[in-house]
Protein backbone atom coordinates (compact mmCIF):
# COMPACT_ATOMS: atom_id res chain seq x y z
CA UNK A 1 0.00 0.00 0.00
CA UNK A 2 2.83 2.33 0.97
CA UNK A 3 4.73 1.42 -2.23
CA UNK A 4 1.63 2.18 -4.30
CA UNK A 5 1.33 5.65 -2.75
CA UNK A 6 4.99 6.39 -3.45
CA UNK A 7 4.54 5.28 -7.07
CA UNK A 8 1.51 7.56 -7.50
CA UNK A 9 3.43 10.45 -5.97
CA UNK A 10 6.40 9.83 -8.27
CA UNK A 11 4.15 9.66 -11.34
CA UNK A 12 2.47 12.90 -10.32
CA UNK A 13 5.86 14.56 -9.87
CA UNK A 14 7.12 13.37 -13.27
CA UNK A 15 3.91 14.61 -14.89
CA UNK A 16 4.22 17.99 -13.16
CA UNK A 17 7.87 18.45 -14.19
CA UNK A 18 7.27 17.36 -17.78
CA UNK A 19 4.35 19.78 -18.11
CA UNK A 20 6.36 22.68 -16.75
CA UNK A 21 9.24 22.11 -19.14
CA UNK A 22 7.29 21.32 -22.24
CA UNK A 23 8.93 23.39 -24.99
CA UNK A 24 9.54 26.19 -22.50
CA UNK A 25 6.05 27.46 -23.14
CA UNK A 26 3.96 29.03 -20.42
CA UNK A 27 0.20 28.96 -20.37
CA UNK A 28 -1.48 31.22 -22.89
CA UNK A 29 -3.71 34.22 -22.40
CA UNK A 30 -7.36 33.40 -21.82
CA UNK A 31 -10.38 35.51 -21.04
CA UNK A 32 -11.63 35.16 -17.47
CA UNK A 33 -14.00 32.20 -17.08
CA UNK A 34 -17.13 34.26 -16.71
CA UNK A 35 -18.49 35.54 -19.99
CA UNK A 36 -19.25 38.92 -18.56
CA UNK A 37 -17.57 40.85 -15.82
CA UNK A 38 -19.80 41.28 -12.78
CA UNK A 39 -21.00 44.86 -12.56
CA UNK A 40 -20.05 45.08 -8.90
CA UNK A 41 -16.45 44.17 -9.73
CA UNK A 42 -16.25 46.74 -12.47
CA UNK A 43 -17.73 49.43 -10.26
CA UNK A 44 -14.98 48.83 -7.74
CA UNK A 45 -12.33 49.96 -10.21
CA UNK A 46 -10.20 52.60 -8.59
CA UNK A 47 -9.23 55.82 -10.31
CA UNK A 48 -5.72 54.38 -10.74
CA UNK A 49 -7.08 51.19 -12.31
CA UNK A 50 -9.14 53.22 -14.77
CA UNK A 51 -6.09 55.33 -15.64
CA UNK A 52 -4.13 52.12 -16.17
CA UNK A 53 -6.73 50.72 -18.53
CA UNK A 54 -6.64 53.97 -20.44
CA UNK A 55 -2.85 53.59 -20.75
CA UNK A 56 -3.22 50.02 -21.91
CA UNK A 57 -5.14 50.86 -25.03
CA UNK A 58 -2.76 50.63 -27.98
CA UNK A 59 -2.00 54.13 -29.14
CA UNK A 60 -3.16 54.88 -32.68
CA UNK A 61 0.28 56.42 -33.12
CA UNK A 62 1.79 52.98 -32.54
CA UNK A 63 -0.52 51.41 -35.09
CA UNK A 64 0.24 54.16 -37.61
CA UNK A 65 3.94 53.69 -36.94
CA UNK A 66 3.61 49.97 -37.60
CA UNK A 67 1.89 50.71 -40.91
CA UNK A 68 4.74 53.01 -41.88
CA UNK A 69 7.31 50.37 -40.96
CA UNK A 70 5.42 47.95 -43.21
CA UNK A 71 5.50 50.59 -46.01
CA UNK A 72 1.71 50.77 -46.12
CA UNK A 73 0.74 53.93 -48.00
CA UNK A 74 -1.62 56.45 -46.41
CA UNK A 75 -5.26 56.18 -47.39
CA UNK A 76 -7.98 58.73 -46.58
CA UNK A 77 -10.54 55.94 -47.04
CA UNK A 78 -9.84 54.68 -43.54
CA UNK A 79 -10.82 57.97 -41.91
CA UNK A 80 -14.16 58.49 -40.21
CA UNK A 81 -15.22 61.15 -42.70
CA UNK A 82 -18.89 60.45 -42.04
CA UNK A 83 -18.67 62.11 -38.64
CA UNK A 84 -20.12 65.59 -38.75
CA UNK A 85 -19.14 67.45 -35.59
CA UNK A 86 -22.13 69.78 -35.99
CA UNK A 87 -24.62 66.94 -35.92
CA UNK A 88 -23.76 65.08 -32.73
CA UNK A 89 -26.94 65.32 -30.69
CA UNK A 90 -25.87 63.74 -27.41
CA UNK A 91 -22.88 63.79 -25.08
CA UNK A 92 -22.54 60.08 -25.89
CA UNK A 93 -22.14 60.81 -29.59
CA UNK A 94 -19.76 63.71 -28.96
CA UNK A 95 -17.46 61.74 -26.64
CA UNK A 96 -17.36 58.67 -28.83
CA UNK A 97 -16.65 60.79 -31.92
CA UNK A 98 -13.94 62.65 -30.03
CA UNK A 99 -12.19 59.33 -29.44
CA UNK A 100 -12.64 58.15 -33.02
CA UNK A 101 -11.31 61.41 -34.46
CA UNK A 102 -8.43 61.36 -31.97
CA UNK A 103 -7.28 58.07 -33.46
CA UNK A 104 -7.63 59.53 -36.96
CA UNK A 105 -5.59 62.56 -35.88
CA UNK A 106 -2.79 60.24 -34.69
CA UNK A 107 -2.83 58.46 -38.06
CA UNK A 108 -2.77 61.75 -39.97
CA UNK A 109 -0.01 63.21 -37.81
CA UNK A 110 2.23 60.21 -38.30
CA UNK A 111 1.81 60.43 -42.07
CA UNK A 112 2.14 64.22 -41.92
CA UNK A 113 -1.13 64.77 -43.79
CA UNK A 114 -1.56 68.28 -42.52
CA UNK A 115 -4.41 69.47 -44.72
CA UNK A 116 -6.78 66.75 -43.56
CA UNK A 117 -5.46 67.01 -40.00
CA UNK A 118 -6.58 70.66 -39.88
CA UNK A 119 -10.11 69.69 -40.92
CA UNK A 120 -10.24 66.99 -38.27
CA UNK A 121 -8.81 69.38 -35.68
CA UNK A 122 -11.65 71.75 -36.38
CA UNK A 123 -14.15 68.92 -35.74
CA UNK A 124 -12.30 67.89 -32.59
CA UNK A 125 -12.47 71.49 -31.37
CA UNK A 126 -16.25 71.60 -31.84
CA UNK A 127 -16.75 68.26 -30.11
CA UNK A 128 -14.49 69.17 -27.19
CA UNK A 129 -16.26 72.49 -26.75
CA UNK A 130 -19.59 70.68 -26.89
CA UNK A 131 -18.43 68.59 -23.93
CA UNK A 132 -17.06 71.70 -22.20
CA UNK A 133 -13.49 70.42 -22.31
CA UNK A 134 -12.22 72.63 -25.12
CA UNK A 135 -9.91 74.43 -22.67
CA UNK A 136 -7.63 71.39 -22.56
CA UNK A 137 -6.96 71.39 -26.27
CA UNK A 138 -4.41 73.90 -27.53
CA UNK A 139 -5.89 73.96 -31.03
CA UNK A 140 -3.95 76.90 -32.38
CA UNK A 141 -0.56 75.48 -31.42
CA UNK A 142 -1.43 71.99 -32.66
CA UNK A 143 -2.67 73.50 -35.91
CA UNK A 144 0.51 75.54 -36.33
CA UNK A 145 2.78 72.61 -35.56
CA UNK A 146 0.81 70.48 -37.95
CA UNK A 147 1.18 73.03 -40.75
CA UNK A 148 4.87 73.56 -40.04
CA UNK A 149 5.69 69.86 -40.28
CA UNK A 150 8.75 70.85 -38.33
CA UNK A 151 8.40 69.04 -35.09
CA UNK A 152 6.42 65.86 -35.14
CA UNK A 153 7.28 65.02 -31.53
CA UNK A 154 5.89 68.32 -30.23
CA UNK A 155 2.78 67.76 -32.29
CA UNK A 156 2.32 64.23 -30.99
CA UNK A 157 3.00 65.36 -27.44
CA UNK A 158 0.50 68.22 -27.54
CA UNK A 159 -2.18 66.09 -29.21
CA UNK A 160 -1.77 63.12 -26.87
CA UNK A 161 -1.36 65.34 -23.81
CA UNK A 162 -4.58 67.20 -24.65
CA UNK A 163 -6.50 63.92 -24.82
CA UNK A 164 -4.90 62.73 -21.57
CA UNK A 165 -5.93 65.93 -19.80
CA UNK A 166 -9.48 65.75 -21.13
CA UNK A 167 -9.71 62.12 -20.04
CA UNK A 168 -8.42 62.96 -16.55
CA UNK A 169 -10.72 65.96 -16.17
CA UNK A 170 -13.78 63.97 -17.19
CA UNK A 171 -12.97 61.16 -14.77
CA UNK A 172 -12.26 63.52 -11.88
CA UNK A 173 -15.46 65.45 -12.39
CA UNK A 174 -17.97 62.64 -12.36
CA UNK A 175 -18.00 62.10 -16.10
CA UNK A 176 -16.22 58.76 -16.22
CA UNK A 177 -18.87 57.52 -18.65
CA UNK A 178 -17.73 60.11 -21.21
CA UNK A 179 -14.06 59.33 -20.64
CA UNK A 180 -14.86 55.66 -21.26
CA UNK A 181 -16.52 56.53 -24.54
CA UNK A 182 -13.45 58.46 -25.67
CA UNK A 183 -11.22 55.51 -24.86
CA UNK A 184 -13.52 53.05 -26.62
CA UNK A 185 -13.65 55.39 -29.62
CA UNK A 186 -9.87 55.58 -29.86
CA UNK A 187 -9.58 51.79 -29.63
CA UNK A 188 -12.31 50.93 -32.11
CA UNK A 189 -10.90 53.34 -34.71
CA UNK A 190 -7.36 52.02 -34.25
CA UNK A 191 -8.72 48.49 -34.57
CA UNK A 192 -10.65 49.49 -37.69
CA UNK A 193 -7.53 51.00 -39.23
CA UNK A 194 -5.47 47.87 -38.56
CA UNK A 195 -8.16 45.46 -39.77
CA UNK A 196 -8.86 47.40 -42.95
CA UNK A 197 -5.18 47.61 -43.82
CA UNK A 198 -4.57 43.90 -43.18
CA UNK A 199 -7.09 43.01 -45.90
CA UNK A 200 -4.85 44.62 -48.49
CA UNK A 201 -1.51 44.07 -46.76
CA UNK A 202 -1.75 40.72 -44.98
CA UNK A 203 1.51 41.09 -43.11
CA UNK A 204 2.05 38.61 -40.26
CA UNK A 205 3.20 41.36 -37.88
CA UNK A 206 -0.01 43.30 -38.45
CA UNK A 207 -2.09 40.12 -38.11
CA UNK A 208 -0.40 39.44 -34.79
CA UNK A 209 -1.06 42.98 -33.57
CA UNK A 210 -4.77 42.48 -34.32
CA UNK A 211 -4.80 39.12 -32.54
CA UNK A 212 -2.98 40.59 -29.54
CA UNK A 213 -5.84 43.02 -28.94
CA UNK A 214 -7.44 40.11 -27.07
CA UNK A 215 -5.11 41.05 -24.21
CA UNK A 216 -6.77 44.40 -23.58
CA UNK A 217 -10.29 43.74 -24.81
CA UNK A 218 -11.43 42.46 -21.44
CA UNK A 219 -10.13 45.60 -19.71
CA UNK A 220 -12.06 47.71 -22.18
CA UNK A 221 -15.24 45.78 -21.44
CA UNK A 222 -14.62 46.16 -17.72
CA UNK A 223 -14.21 49.90 -18.18
CA UNK A 224 -17.57 50.16 -19.94
CA UNK A 225 -19.41 47.70 -17.66
CA UNK A 226 -20.58 50.19 -14.98
CA UNK A 227 -22.39 52.22 -17.64
CA UNK A 228 -23.99 49.42 -19.65
CA UNK A 229 -27.41 49.99 -18.12
CA UNK A 230 -27.20 53.77 -18.23
CA UNK A 231 -29.34 54.07 -21.36
CA UNK A 232 -29.99 52.52 -24.74
CA UNK A 233 -26.83 53.94 -26.33
CA UNK A 234 -24.53 52.51 -23.67
CA UNK A 235 -26.38 49.19 -23.74
CA UNK A 236 -25.79 48.95 -27.48
CA UNK A 237 -22.11 49.82 -27.11
CA UNK A 238 -21.59 47.14 -24.45
CA UNK A 239 -23.30 44.65 -26.75
CA UNK A 240 -20.92 45.62 -29.57
CA UNK A 241 -17.88 45.07 -27.37
CA UNK A 242 -19.19 41.65 -26.40
CA UNK A 243 -19.68 40.81 -30.08
CA UNK A 244 -16.04 41.65 -30.76
CA UNK A 245 -14.97 39.61 -27.75
CA UNK A 246 -16.91 36.61 -29.06
CA UNK A 247 -14.84 36.71 -32.24
CA UNK A 248 -11.65 36.68 -30.19
CA UNK A 249 -12.70 33.77 -27.99
CA UNK A 250 -10.78 31.11 -29.95
CA UNK A 251 -7.75 33.26 -30.76
CA UNK A 252 -4.85 31.83 -28.77
CA UNK A 253 -1.93 33.74 -27.33
CA UNK A 254 0.88 31.62 -25.96
CA UNK A 255 4.18 32.60 -24.40
CA UNK A 256 7.68 31.20 -24.73
CA UNK A 257 9.84 31.79 -21.70
CA UNK A 258 13.27 33.37 -21.66
CA UNK A 259 15.43 35.86 -19.80
CA UNK A 260 16.18 39.35 -21.09
CA UNK A 261 19.63 40.08 -22.51
CA UNK A 262 21.20 43.47 -21.82
CA UNK A 263 24.17 45.42 -23.15
CA UNK A 264 25.46 48.91 -22.39
CA UNK A 265 25.54 51.25 -25.36
CA UNK A 266 26.44 54.95 -25.52
CA UNK A 267 25.82 55.44 -21.80
CA UNK A 268 22.41 53.83 -21.96
CA UNK A 269 21.21 50.29 -21.69
CA UNK A 270 19.78 48.13 -24.49
CA UNK A 271 17.65 45.23 -23.40
CA UNK A 272 16.30 42.56 -25.70
CA UNK A 273 13.49 40.42 -24.42
CA UNK A 274 13.89 36.76 -25.35
CA UNK A 275 10.53 35.82 -23.91
CA UNK A 276 7.99 35.92 -26.72
CA UNK A 277 4.26 36.01 -27.23
CA UNK A 278 2.76 34.11 -30.13
CA UNK A 279 -0.64 34.52 -31.68
CA UNK A 280 -2.54 31.57 -33.10
CA UNK A 281 -5.35 32.90 -35.25
CA UNK A 282 -6.81 31.24 -38.33
CA UNK A 283 -7.68 33.15 -41.50
CA UNK A 284 -11.36 32.54 -40.72
CA UNK A 285 -10.98 34.00 -37.25
CA UNK A 286 -9.20 37.03 -38.66
CA UNK A 287 -11.89 37.46 -41.32
CA UNK A 288 -14.52 37.38 -38.56
CA UNK A 289 -12.69 40.03 -36.55
CA UNK A 290 -12.27 42.24 -39.62
CA UNK A 291 -15.97 41.97 -40.42
CA UNK A 292 -17.31 42.54 -36.91
CA UNK A 293 -14.96 45.51 -36.44
CA UNK A 294 -16.03 47.07 -39.74
CA UNK A 295 -19.73 46.60 -39.04
CA UNK A 296 -19.60 48.00 -35.52
CA UNK A 297 -17.26 50.88 -36.30
CA UNK A 298 -19.46 51.93 -39.23
CA UNK A 299 -22.57 51.74 -37.05
CA UNK A 300 -20.90 54.01 -34.50
CA UNK A 301 -19.71 56.46 -37.12
CA UNK A 302 -22.85 56.59 -39.24
CA UNK A 303 -25.40 56.42 -36.42
CA UNK A 304 -23.72 59.42 -34.93
CA UNK B 1 12.93 99.44 -41.05
CA UNK B 2 12.58 96.11 -42.84
CA UNK B 3 15.28 94.63 -40.62
CA UNK B 4 13.44 95.81 -37.47
CA UNK B 5 10.17 94.36 -38.74
CA UNK B 6 11.88 91.06 -39.54
CA UNK B 7 13.46 91.05 -36.11
CA UNK B 8 10.10 91.70 -34.40
CA UNK B 9 8.50 89.00 -36.53
CA UNK B 10 11.23 86.57 -35.53
CA UNK B 11 10.81 87.45 -31.85
CA UNK B 12 7.04 87.02 -32.02
CA UNK B 13 7.39 83.72 -33.91
CA UNK B 14 9.93 82.44 -31.42
CA UNK B 15 7.67 83.57 -28.59
CA UNK B 16 4.74 81.68 -30.03
CA UNK B 17 6.95 78.65 -30.63
CA UNK B 18 8.20 78.67 -27.08
CA UNK B 19 4.76 79.35 -25.64
CA UNK B 20 3.24 76.58 -27.72
CA UNK B 21 5.65 73.96 -26.55
CA UNK B 22 6.23 75.16 -23.07
CA UNK B 23 3.02 74.23 -21.32
CA UNK B 24 5.40 72.02 -19.41
CA UNK B 25 8.92 72.85 -20.64
CA UNK B 26 10.55 70.27 -18.43
CA UNK B 27 8.51 67.49 -20.03
CA UNK B 28 9.01 68.94 -23.49
CA UNK B 29 12.78 69.08 -23.02
CA UNK B 30 12.86 65.48 -21.91
CA UNK B 31 10.87 64.48 -24.99
CA UNK B 32 13.16 66.49 -27.27
CA UNK B 33 16.22 64.90 -25.71
CA UNK B 34 14.93 61.37 -26.26
CA UNK B 35 16.62 61.44 -29.65
CA UNK B 36 15.75 62.20 -33.25
CA UNK B 37 15.03 58.52 -33.85
CA UNK B 38 12.43 58.45 -31.08
CA UNK B 39 8.69 59.06 -31.48
CA UNK B 40 6.88 60.25 -28.36
CA UNK B 41 4.20 57.94 -26.97
CA UNK B 42 3.53 58.75 -23.34
CA UNK B 43 4.99 60.42 -20.28
CA UNK B 44 4.74 59.76 -16.57
CA UNK B 45 5.28 62.76 -14.28
CA UNK B 46 6.67 61.67 -10.96
CA UNK B 47 6.86 63.78 -7.82
CA UNK B 48 7.80 62.08 -4.57
CA UNK B 49 8.87 63.09 -1.09
CA UNK B 50 11.66 61.43 0.85
CA UNK B 51 10.82 58.07 2.33
CA UNK B 52 12.29 56.70 5.52
CA UNK B 53 11.93 53.12 4.36
CA UNK B 54 13.26 52.79 0.81
CA UNK B 55 12.07 49.59 -0.84
CA UNK B 56 9.79 48.94 -3.77
CA UNK B 57 9.54 51.91 -6.15
CA UNK B 58 6.58 54.02 -5.11
CA UNK B 59 5.09 55.47 -8.31
CA UNK B 60 3.36 52.76 -10.29
CA UNK B 61 1.57 52.80 -13.61
CA UNK B 62 0.64 50.37 -16.33
CA UNK B 63 1.15 50.45 -20.03
CA UNK B 64 0.70 48.00 -22.88
CA UNK B 65 3.84 47.22 -24.86
CA UNK B 66 3.71 45.41 -28.16
CA UNK B 67 5.86 42.76 -29.78
CA UNK B 68 8.15 43.77 -32.64
CA UNK B 69 8.51 47.27 -31.24
CA UNK B 70 11.61 48.95 -29.88
CA UNK B 71 10.80 51.31 -27.04
CA UNK B 72 12.96 53.93 -25.37
CA UNK B 73 12.39 54.86 -21.73
CA UNK B 74 14.05 58.19 -20.92
CA UNK B 75 14.28 59.44 -17.36
CA UNK B 76 14.75 63.14 -16.58
CA UNK B 77 15.18 64.76 -13.15
CA UNK B 78 14.38 68.30 -12.18
CA UNK B 79 17.35 70.24 -10.81
CA UNK B 80 16.06 70.24 -7.26
CA UNK B 81 15.73 66.45 -7.09
CA UNK B 82 17.89 64.87 -4.44
CA UNK B 83 17.95 61.44 -6.06
CA UNK B 84 18.00 60.16 -9.64
CA UNK B 85 14.77 58.99 -11.21
CA UNK B 86 14.85 55.32 -12.13
CA UNK B 87 12.44 52.84 -13.67
CA UNK B 88 11.69 49.19 -13.05
CA UNK B 89 9.61 47.35 -15.62
CA UNK B 90 7.74 44.16 -14.82
CA UNK B 91 5.65 41.98 -17.12
CA UNK B 92 2.18 40.67 -16.35
CA UNK B 93 3.72 37.67 -14.59
CA UNK B 94 5.43 40.11 -12.21
CA UNK B 95 8.83 39.24 -13.66
CA UNK B 96 11.35 42.09 -13.76
CA UNK B 97 12.20 42.80 -17.36
CA UNK B 98 14.46 45.78 -16.89
CA UNK B 99 15.71 48.33 -14.40
CA UNK B 100 17.52 51.58 -15.10
CA UNK B 101 19.17 51.40 -11.68
CA UNK B 102 21.88 48.89 -10.79
CA UNK B 103 21.89 48.64 -6.98
CA UNK B 104 25.26 46.81 -6.98
CA UNK B 105 27.18 49.55 -8.78
CA UNK B 106 24.81 52.37 -7.84
CA UNK B 107 24.70 53.35 -11.51
CA UNK B 108 21.58 54.94 -12.96
CA UNK B 109 21.05 54.85 -16.72
CA UNK B 110 19.40 57.94 -18.22
CA UNK B 111 17.65 55.85 -20.86
CA UNK B 112 16.93 52.26 -21.74
CA UNK B 113 16.11 50.86 -25.16
CA UNK B 114 13.84 47.88 -24.88
CA UNK B 115 13.28 45.45 -27.74
CA UNK B 116 9.87 44.06 -26.91
CA UNK B 117 9.07 40.54 -28.07
CA UNK B 118 6.14 39.81 -25.82
CA UNK B 119 2.95 41.82 -26.13
CA UNK B 120 1.17 42.48 -22.89
CA UNK B 121 0.44 44.82 -20.04
CA UNK B 122 3.54 45.90 -18.17
CA UNK B 123 3.95 47.61 -14.85
CA UNK B 124 6.21 50.64 -14.73
CA UNK B 125 7.53 51.57 -11.28
CA UNK B 126 9.43 54.80 -10.74
CA UNK B 127 11.29 56.15 -7.75
CA UNK B 128 14.28 58.28 -6.86
CA UNK B 129 17.48 56.56 -5.79
CA UNK B 130 17.77 56.05 -2.06
CA UNK B 131 14.11 56.91 -1.61
CA UNK B 132 15.07 60.57 -1.91
CA UNK B 133 12.64 63.34 -2.75
CA UNK B 134 12.47 64.59 -6.27
CA UNK B 135 10.44 65.34 -9.32
CA UNK B 136 11.02 64.05 -12.78
CA UNK B 137 9.46 62.60 -15.87
CA UNK B 138 9.71 59.22 -17.54
CA UNK B 139 9.10 59.46 -21.28
CA UNK B 140 8.19 56.43 -23.37
CA UNK B 141 9.00 56.65 -27.07
CA UNK B 142 9.13 54.28 -30.01
CA UNK B 143 12.37 53.93 -31.89
CA UNK B 144 12.14 54.08 -35.66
Amino acid sequence: MKGKSVLILLLALVFFISCRNSSKTSSGFVFPEADSIPLAEAEKLSAEAIADISNNIASPVEIANLLQVLSVPFSPDYLASAIDANKQPTAFAKALSLGILGADLGYLNMYEKTGTAINILSDIKKLAEGLKVGQFFDFETIKRLSLNKSNLDSLLFLSIDSYTRIDKYLRENGNGHLSTLMIVGVWIEGQYLATQVVREFPDPVLKDRIGEQKIILNDLIMLAAPYCNRDIEYRALCGYLQEIKDHYRDVKITYTLGDPVSVEKNGGLVIEQTETSNVEMSDEQLAGIIEVTRTIRNKLVINN
Amino acid sequence: MKIYLSFIFLLVSAGIMVHGQSSDPFVTNCIMNAGSDARYLKDFRVQLGKTVTPGEPRYKAQMSLWKNTKYRFSMCNSEDSEGHLFLNLKDDANKTVLSSFDPKSGKTYPYIDFICNKSGIYQLSFDFTGGQKGSGVGVVSMIK
